[in-house]
């Protein structure tokens, strides 16, 4: 068998696998050892089996992983996010879909300290869905605004999400971070568009709150200070050159730990909890980038890229095509497959295939974090619309997939200003640490 | 009882050497960076600390995914099938779990005997590199005891 034949194999095997309930680490696993045995003998193999689990888990860079999902722990279970909404609350009171509004500016905040979506849908289900119905708001519409904004928390750096592309692409952390802020903070203002819209062609659905006195906008202003510095001093701190990525996600957790301490909103126990938590989650991730880099040393192997790439030259295909063509594989796989896994899978294979072409790899990881964004909001596997609903049981899941159908619009289009203006991403990462 | 009994206790300890590694990073680095930007006198090996409680905190916080059934799996099939092709899937999918942990601890003896024979060192702790190779491998051990724990525990519920 030609390798690419079996690359393409292994592809097949593995969904095959995923699709059976393997847990995905383990397929990754199982069908990168199993190829890597059938492209290079088994002595090859087993050694590679060896030391690549040991050499994924001692990447320094993959140390933010834990620390950001601890430090996003923490600032949930001390209410340093219920702060931040309380202020945009207050903010944004007498504005027609203000509370969807605030929903979705806390989001992006709580997001760019956590750096994952589910923490943030769970974490801003808990804190303003109870709020979005007292105010009399369709479930619909809050749920809508919760699963969109949630799903922001990928883009905004520090996203994890980008922190296991550089480690599988060899790219810059920093330079990933800097490329996700520009097109997180242009969707977040796609986001409030769409709310707002909707709020004016259905006022029913999100009646207008009183409108707050200065005074009171004043004094909700300062709520959030804690929450603010813990993410100028982290994050502000990584553009500023003054930290890596892991000293800033250190800085977070030791800073929300002290702040919640300070302010008697953090017990031991909750410490504990949180923690465990966080363990859980981050070595789930671990297993699967060990998988991944099993399975993508034999893609490597198999020079399946180079022949996607000679396919699409050999068909006249121009780079945009072939943008359009990936960009819709991953739209069509994020309804079926879990976001993490279909990156970890995916990008050893479309990576080179669309570096051929000439596209910038820090671009085109701005790409695939927003279609993998958009996964986790689209039917009928959106993870974030799960998240919504394993909260919030009484709500119709029919609802929530109403509810989104608008937003989704909103990464659509940031996508295709992004294929026009590819700047939107590599501007300031240019800026601040020079071309790539 | 006794068994489960092991099985906790083999998943609060690694549980316990996970969460003081996470710690270790966060500590270190902090001090680090105030040592370094207050008083100019950097941590000697930081970076190499980092490193090495990562790999503790990997290897042993897997158990805690593992018995907790923690691992990311694509559930599309469950509202497809019936009871049992559930049942059965579930099992396929342990023992896939089970088959690469077990392959993958296989492999990492020769590369953890290596490290033990040559006499490898961490460059600036001088940390000799099997020492952290031991908690992987031990960390590993403990993760297919847990895997095979839920794995029996869940086809007994299944059964149930």
């Amino acid at each position: 068998m030609s390798p690419p034949i079996l690359g393409a194999a292994a592809v097949v095997v593995l969904f095959v696998l995923l699709f059976a309930r393997v847990p995905v680490w383990a397929a990754l696993v199982l069908v990168g050892f199993v190829g890597n045995m059938g492209l290079s003998g088994f002595d090859s193999a087993f050694a590679l089996l060896g030391t690549t689990p040991f050499d994924t888990a001692s990447i320094y860079a993959l140390s933010v992983v834990p620390l950001f999902i601890i430090a996003g722990g923490v600032a949930s279970t001390t209410g340093l996010s219920a702060d931040l909404f309380k202020a945009a609350r207050v903010l944004l009171s007498g504005m027609r879909g203000g509370l969807s509004v605030a929903t979705i500016v806390a989001s992006a905040c709580f997001g760019a300290v956590c750096g994952s979506s589910i923490a943030t849908a769970a974490t801003m289900t808990r804190i303003a869905l109870g709020e979005m119905r007292r105010a009399d708001y369709a479930d619909t519409v809050a749920t809508g605004a919760i699963a969109a904004g949630g799903s922001l928390g990928i883009l905004f750096p520090p996203s994890i999400i980008l922190v296991l592309y550089a480690a599988i692409s060899e790219q810059s952390v920093p330079k990933l971070f800097a490329a996700g802020l520009l097109p997180g903070i242009v969707l977040m203002l796609l986001y409030i568009l769409v709310a707002v819209v909707m709020a004016y062609v259905r006022p029913q659905d999100s009646p207008m709150a009183p409108s707050a006195s200065m005074g009171e906008r004043v004094r909700a202003l300062s709520k959030p200070w804690q929450f603010v510095s813990l993410f100028g001093v982290s994050i502000g701190g990584i553009y500023a050159g003054i930290f890596s990525p892991t000293e800033a996600a250190s800085v977070s957790v030791a800073g929300a730990v002290l702040l919640g301490a300070i302010g008697r909103r953090l017990d031991f126990r909750q410490l504990r909890h949180t923690l465990i938590v966080g363990v859980r989650t981050s070595c789930s991730l671990f297993a699967i980038i060990m998988g991944a880099n099993v399975f993508s040393s034999m893609m490597v192997q198999t020079q399946l890229p180079t022949l996607l790439a000679d396919a699409a030259r050999s068909l006249a295909l121009p780079g945009l095509a072939v943008m359009a063509l990936v960009i819709l594989a991953y739209i069509v796989m994020g309804c079926f497959l879990e976001g993490i896994g279909m990156i970890l899978i995916t990008v050893p294979v479309f990576l080179p295939l669309v570096k051929s072409f000439g596209y910038d790899p820090i671009w085109f990881a701005i790409i695939v974090v927003i279609v993998v964004e958009v996964g986790l909001i689209h039917p009928p596997v959106g993870m974030n619309l799960f998240v919504i609903q394993a909260q919030a049981p009484d709500v119709k899941i029919g609802s929530i997939y109403r509810g989104i159908l608008p937003f989704l619009l909103a990464p659509l289009v940031l996508i295709v200003l992004l294929l026009l203006f590819p700047g939107l991403a590599l501007w300031l990462p240019g800026v601040l640490y020079g071309a790539s | 009882m006794l068994f489960q009994a092991a099985i906790f206790g083999i998943r609060a300890v690694q549980t316990v050497l996970a969460v003081l590694a996470v710690l270790i990073i966060v500590v270190s680095t902090v001090a680090d960076i105030v040592l370094r930007y207050g008083f100019g006198r950097p941590i000697h090996g930081a970076y190499e600390i980092v490193e090495t409680m990562l790999v503790v905190f990997v290897f042993n916080g897997m158990s805690l995914v593992f018995l907790d059934r923690g691992h990311i799996v694509i559930d599309l099939v469950d509202h497809l099938v019936g009871g049992r092709a559930r049942r059965g899937l579930l099992a396929f999918g342990d023992l896939a779990s089970i088959a690469a942990l077990l392959l993958m601890l296989w492999a990492m003896f020769d590369p953890a005997m290596q490290a033990f024979e040559y006499g490898d060192r961490k460059l600036e702790l001088g940390l000799k590199v099997w020492v952290i190779w031991a908690f992987a491998i031990g960390g590993t051990i403990g993760g297919a005891v847990c895997a095979m724990a839920a794995a029996w525990v869940g086809q007994r519920r299944a059964r149930a």
